[in-house]
């Protein structure tokens, strides 16, 4: 029994995908229209849930509200000021932790026995919040810039030292041995052997620091009352504007997305390409 | 000076010479601050009102805790016994949040990861709401619950939520196609190709899930009872700090490092080390 | 005597991963395999070799012909067909014990009885002393033949082999082949056994099917009547039955594998 032209074309048609979960999965392909049809279909149920419940304007404004507000502050100079003020902290606070932070980090890393003493206290204060030492920080400073910047400064500092420290003690001894052999000197292992071994923790350290600074200004401005992102949606909630607190919301989600997505992790990865050890 | 030298000789059998040599280098920075502390509380440089002395900090434990009857009134939380009641609340929050929100969490991210086309269509989705989760939902929380337990308990839920959603999607993903084959070739079912496969291949990135949302859900947390709770240990220290009882505040900050380092290393460790290692699995940052 | 495995007038295509377009795999495909046979298929890579085992393991829908097990058509994969695949496809969160008794463990059999088929399994391996080890802690030719074991242990009807030997080193493929061999001769399963090595294909089958290049169709089946217990690698490099066999076999592959180039 041979096969026949019709089961061929049967077989042939089952091979083919049916032309509209073909469109739909190069319609998936491109990001760029997967993004604008989740985001449409986000919308949609966000205007349908907030088209339903009693006193939307308190609960769930709609996305028109939320974008009439956006609106209103952006042509009230707000928005731009608030951002502005935000990532001045952010910029200044983590600028200063990681200045601080790597040459330290190198520092106590070079010598084994001084890394060694100094590696679990970091990774103690690596993990105790900085939010958690707010409050201590309100009493020596008050509800003032100061305060804001200490909690930043000290949210960023503590996961690059540690990162830049562990980094350091984590490049194989054989690449120092080998750099020995050729006559290096001590500072010419620092140089060339140290410094760039360590540069993926340098790149992770400084991702995760500013990913912590970023949550803690956005809680040291709501719980200091200064102005910016975070104390724009608190004030909103106080005074019961639940559409601004939306907006900023968003906006906060937005500028960590570009910052992380766009910015930090492209520098991470093409640090750690460039200088990364491959080793297992 | 033999005496000396036959307890060193124990110790080190005991718990190794490199571990022995790195605990005894290591805490000397910690013993270093400690004695620093004494000598500010001994020669004032800085005055109380700032470094309250250990001593006070001590004394603040039994302040807090004046007027407790015992064991029972602890664990009922009751009002006498304000610092265990602060840590149990605490605590309390995190565990019912943790039982809620790893289950869902990690059932939405499976269902989501065993479709690569929706898991990629959802990726967004994932990515958005782990920028804002934890402190910028807090004034939303206090617009929807008010200030309380309810507003405390979802911001941590949505931070446990979102992070184990998205990293079992992810780690779900990623399980290589030829192990599922395997099971169902056997005969296995969709539930035995979920309980067998998935979610064993996705924990590196479940357990990983869990170490973020632990970090960042206790920050949260801590943050959260600052601004609208009304128990628990963030709230303890900022109403202490409001009335500048610096001593409490200081202890508050004391113990919420000791909880905090203490899941990390006997629970979230060892979860580790009993899965990921013991399989030989690759452990991938994500 | 009825076939066990039946596959008629199989014809097969399939998406391609990015373009969508038809790839066509299988044309006309027809083979019978008798209850306890051992049987090879070779072609050059890309022949539609693992798109055929896929099918018959289940894995993959077909549209057009027929394959039947028993008798009874494929639908889906089932335990009567067991499949040891290529790469290393035991799970690494199960002990060899565990992955060995797997199949057992999904079809709910008991404990006690489960243990006992294991360890049985275990020693017919040669995996004695390592039932507790994970998979990352063993060879790769240890981790093959917990793959083998892991199938042979559900006692499926028929074992496809989707080319199991081609990732370990050449001195353990030797090892493993024959001691493919002489687990067929204990278990007398049905077996099919893919594979790109010519030399493979002619050491272990009773009968090797030869596929042409892409469409795939089956271009010879050659027959290596030499009794399994005579198969060992020491004799058969110097046995002309063997030889002839694979020579014949490797000549009717190279005629694909060089109109390929000429193209």
């Amino acid at each position: 029994m041979a096969v026949t032209n019709t089961d061929r074309s049967i077989s042939e048609a089952a091979g083919r995908r049916s032309t509209l979960a073909q469109l739909w999965r190069q319609i998936i392909r491109i990001d760029a229209m997967n993004l604008v049809i989740l985001v449409a279909v986000v919308l949609v149920i966000w205007t349908v849930i907030s088209a339903t419940i009693a006193n939307p304007a308190r609960y769930l404004p709609s996305p028109l509200v939320v974008g009439l507000s956006s609106v209103d502050m952006i042509y009230k100079g707000l928005l731009p000021s608030y951002f502005g003020d935000t990532m001045l902290r952010l910029v200044v606070g983590s600028f200063i932790g990681i200045v601080v932070g790597v040459p330290f980090g190198l520092a106590v890393g070079l010598n084994r026995t001084v890394a060694d003493m100094f590696y679990p206290i970091l990774n103690f204060f690596q993990s105790v919040s900085g939010i958690a030492l707010f409050p201590i920080l309100v009493i020596w400073w008050g509800n003032s810039d100061t305060t804001v910047l200490a909690v930043i400064l000290y949210t960023a500092f503590f996961p690059i030292a540690f990162n830049v420290l562990s980094g350091v003690r984590e490049v194989p001894i054989r690449f120092i041995q080998a750099a020995r052999t050729l006559g290096a000197s001590r500072w010419q292992i620092i140089k060339d052997v140290l410094v760039p071994g360590a540069m993926p923790h340098i790149a992770t350290g400084i991702r995760l620091s500013i990913g912590f600074g970023w949550r803690a200004v956005i809680a040291g401005e709501m719980l200091a009352g200064r102005e910016g992102l975070g104390w724009m949606i608190f004030s909103a909630q106080d005074g019961d504007n639940t559409a601004r607190v939306i907006l900023g919301m968003v906006m906060i989600g937005l500028t960590w997305i570009v910052l992380d997505h766009y910015v930090l992790r492209p520098f991470e990865s093409e640090t750690i390409e460039r200088w990364g050890l491959v080793q297992r | 000076m033999s005496i000396f030298n036959d307890l060193s000789i124990a110790l080190q059998r005991k718990i190794g010479r490199q571990r022995l040599r790195k605990w005894i280098l290591g805490s000397i920075p910690f013993i270093f601050l400690i004695i620093l502390w004494e000598m500010n509380s001994y020669f004032v440089w800085l005055e109380p009102v700032y470094i309250p002395t250990s001593g006070s900090v001590w004394e603040a434990i039994f302040t807090l805790q004046e007027g407790c009857e015992g064991v029972a009134a602890a664990v009922a939380l009751d009002n006498s016994c304000l610092m265990t009641t602060h840590i149990f609340s605490s605590i309390g929050r995190v565990i019912l949040a943790a039982v809620v929100g790893l289950p869902l969490g990690i059932a939405f991210g499976v269902i989501a990861g065993m479709n690569r086309t929706l898991s990629k269509f959802l990726e967004p989705i994932g990515i958005f709401f782990n920028s804002i989760s934890g402190i910028a939902w807090i004034p939303l929380a206090i617009v929807w619950f008010g200030i309380g337990w309810q507003t405390t308990l979802f911001i941590m839920l949505n931070t446990i939520f979102w992070l184990l959603f998205f990293n079992t999607m992810l780690g779900v993903r990623g399980v290589a196609k030829v192990f599922e084959q395997s099971v169902l070739t056997m005969g296995g079912s969709r539930w035995d190709v979920i309980t067998q496969v998935y979610i064993p291949g996705a924990m590196p990135s479940i357990i990983t899930g869990c170490r973020m949302a632990m970090g960042f859900g206790w920050r949260a947390l801590i943050a959260a009872e600052m601004i609208g709770g009304d128990s628990g240990l963030g709230f303890m220290i900022f109403t202490s700090a409001a009335e500048f009882k610096i001593e409490e505040v200081f202890l508050g900050v004391i113990i919420i490092s000791i909880i905090f380092m203490a899941t990390d290393r006997y629970l979230l460790v060892p979860m580790e080390r009993w899965t990921i290692q013991r399989w030989g699995l690759v452990w991938k940052p994500t | 005597m009825p076939e066990k495995l039946l596959v008629e007038n199989l014809t097969h295509h399939y998406p391609d991963e990015y373009t969508g377009e038809s790839v066509h795999a299988l044309d006309d495909v027809d083979l019978s395999v008798q209850e306890g046979e051992f049987i090879s298929v070779v072609g050059p890579s890309g022949c539609g070799k693992s798109t055929l085992l896929n099918i018959l393991a289940g894995l993959l829908p077909y549209h057009v012909g027929k394959v039947t097990v028993d008798g009874h058509m494929i639908h889906g994969p089932g335990p009567e067909r067991g499949v040891v695949f290529q790469e290393h496809a035991i799970l690494p969160w199960r002990t060899v014990n565990r992955n060995i008794g797997h199949g057992l463990e999904i079809r709910g059999v008991p404990k006690a009885e489960r243990d006992n088929r294991v360890a049985q399994f275990v020693d017919l391996v040669g995996l004695t002393g390592f039932e507790d080890k994970y998979p990352h802690e063993l060879s790769g030719g240890m981790k093959q033949r917990t793959a083998v074991a892991r199938t042979l242990c559900a006692d499926p009807e028929v074992m496809l082999m989707d080319e199991p030997f081609a990732a370990v080193d050449a001195q353990t493929r030797i090892t493993l082949q024959e001691e493919l061999i002489r687990i067929s001769i204990a278990t007398k399963k049905t077996i099919i056994f893919i594979t790109h090595s010519v030399d493979e294909a002619a050491f272990l089958a009773d009968r090797c099917v030869i596929f042409s290049r892409r469409p795939g169709r089956i271009k010879a089946i050659v027959d290596v009547d030499i009794p399994r217990e005579e198969r060992i690698w020491g004799n058969m490099n110097a046995d002309t039955r063997f030889t002839s066999k694979r020579d014949e076999i490797l000549h009717l592959v190279r005629e694909e594998v060089s109109v390929e180039h000429e193209e």
